[in-house]
């Protein structure tokens, strides 16, 4: 049992904020309400990430996933104006009971994975913040990891004109 | 006393300082100032019964609002409603947190930076604080229940979504320039400096087409004329505001006139050298008072800048609004980046 600190309680708090708006996510039956959950969900995903010493990657999670994202998929459930889930039968009950199969044996190896993972011997090192990690990051994503960050942005790109072609044939 | 505590004293210090000077003395004079503006701006007097020159006309304001009946519409989504002006609240009250609003003064043999927290990753916290502000307009739209506050928060999140771009990329320019994501040192680099020899380092001399589209993205961003197409009164009652009365009507209000403020203070930093001022000491007890005195002064004429605006300009329409976006901000600063780009790899700037 850890020694009772105030990095311990904002943990706490992340985390039951996290898995409670996941769960929340998940069971709630307004589509609108389930985006909110997951942004508070982020939330608690970005307070992690800062404890780990990494503001600039609590920002991004902010920045693209509540700000950009997730403002997306509500825009687009407000336009197309789901209020309620769709409630008649599942066409396919099949797929319910695949699901719920694909749950259990994905949740069985990530509890597995966390079981039997080592524990940290001894005190854990101290992380020691950089003092400016954003030039690392740019230095690294245009040196060592370029192709990677130029692959990616040319799926972006086939993404972006593959949404507009379809958009373009249904008005034609 | 300890290191520890006298930081403590120190952070809390600028906490109360700034947050006092933004929702004490700036808030209620800004709704005093824009109704007079309107009034100098029409050639009426505006409100002048409350006090004198109607000063305390903000407080009439305010006592009204808290007296009106709130009503909540029976097939609205209760919490949501409830919810929504805060959402927007917030966003624009955590933003003056990183803004430096004076350089340093030694006060009682320390250095007091300026700002409450200098973080490496200040104009990133800024934008992502902004583009979670909509939220607060989309939710209170939706959960209304009515369809003219649907539209309204529906075109509230198409026009920001449209307008954070520009933005962002306008303001990555004067981030190149500076070298840092750090808003301290975006000001330091505008402060010792000048450019072609007599004019300061200020940004919207170096850059001044990225200046233009950051005030012209500001004011889609705020909502406000003659970007407020959210609450366009000719066509959608009160757009996403509709179904809001009461103190939760005046939320919204104060959520507006904060946005207003913080976005005035980013174009003070980012664009106009932050509290810097040419020929004006900045060190010392008495220059760093000045400093903070210039940061004001100059936050204070950009917010004079938006109701101006707000008071001569007519509103654009949609279409209108989404053209101007995506079709001329959005290239012109991609030039804007060039332009920068290439100003700094011949060392100019």
């Amino acid at each position: 049992m850890p020694a009772l600190s105030g990095e311990l309680v904002v943990f706490t708090i992340a985390s039951i904020l996290a898995i409670g708006f996941a769960l929340a996510m998940v069971l709630q039956k307004t589509p609108v309400r389930s985006v909110l959950s997951l942004v508070v969900t982020f939330f608690g995903l970005a307070i992690f990430s800062i404890q780990l010493a990494a503001p600039f990657i609590a920002v991004l999670q902010v920045f693209v996933y509540a700000g950009a994202i997730l403002v997306l998929f509500l825009f687009v459930i407000m336009l197309l104006n789901l209020s309620q889930e769709a409630t008649e039968e599942d066409a396919r009950p099949i797929q319910r009971r695949l699901g719920f199969v694909a749950a259990l044996a994905l949740g069985g190896v990530l509890s597995g994975a966390a079981l039997r993972a080592p524990m940290p011997k001894g005190v854990a090192p101290a992380i020691t913040p950089l003092a400016d990690e954003i030039p690392m990051i740019g230095r690294l994503l245009f040196s060592d990891y370029l192709l990677a960050f130029e692959a990616l942005s040319f799926l972006l790109l086939v993404a972006a004109v593959g949404a507009l072609l379809l958009s373009k044939r249904r008005f034609e | 006393m300890s290191p520890t505590l006298s930081a403590a004293l120190e952070g809390l210090g600028k906490i109360v300082f700034i947050w006092g000077v933004v929702l004490a003395a700036m808030l209620p004079n800004l709704i005093w100032m824009e109704r007079r503006i309107a009034g100098l701006i029409q050639d009426r007097p505006g409100p002048n019964r409350v006090g004198p020159f109607g000063l305390f006309q903000a407080f009439a304001d305010v006592l009204k609002m808290f007296m009106k009946e709130d009503v909540v519409p029976i097939y609205a989504d209760r919490l949501l409603h409830t919810l929504a002006p805060f959402i927007l609240l917030v966003p624009s009250l955590a933003v003056v947190a990183v803004v430096p609003f004076g350089s340093r003064i030694p006060l009682f043999g320390r250095e007091i930076s300026l700002v409450v927290a200098d973080v490496n990753i200040g104009i990133l916290y800024v934008f992502a604080l902004a583009s979670v502000g909509v939220y607060g307009l989309v939710l209170a739209g939706w959960a209304s229940n009515n369809k003219f506050a649907l539209m309204g928060g529906i075109r509230s999140s198409a026009q920001v979504i449209s307008y954070e771009l520009s933005m962002g990329l306008a303001a990555i320019a004067t981030l190149m320039a500076a070298g840092s994501l750090r808003l301290t040192r975006v000001v330091e680099y505008q402060a010792n400096g000048t450019f072609l020899g007599f004019l300061p380092l200020w940004n919207c001399f170096t850059q001044p087409l990225g200046c233009i589209i950051f005030i012209i993205a500001a004011f889609a961003e705020t909502n406000r004329v003659p970007f407020d197409l959210p609450e366009a009164e000719a066509e959608l009652v009160a757009g996403y505001h509709t179904e809001y009365s009461g103190f939760r009507f005046g939320a919204f209000f104060m959520a507006e006139y904060l946005n207003l403020v913080a976005s005035s203070m980013m174009m003070t930093t980012l664009y106009f050298g932050g509290w810097s001022f040419p020929f004006l000491p900045h060190a010392g007890l008495a220059g760093g008072l000045l400093s903070i005195a210039v940061f004001f002064a100059k936050t204070m004429c950009f917010i004079f800048l938006f109701m101006w605006v707000r008071w001569t300009l007519p509103r654009f329409r949609f279409d209108q609004l989404m053209d101007i976006g995506w079709k001329a901000l959005l290239p012109l600063s991609l030039l804007n980046l060039l332009w920068t780009g290439a100003l700094v790899l011949l060392k100019v700037i």
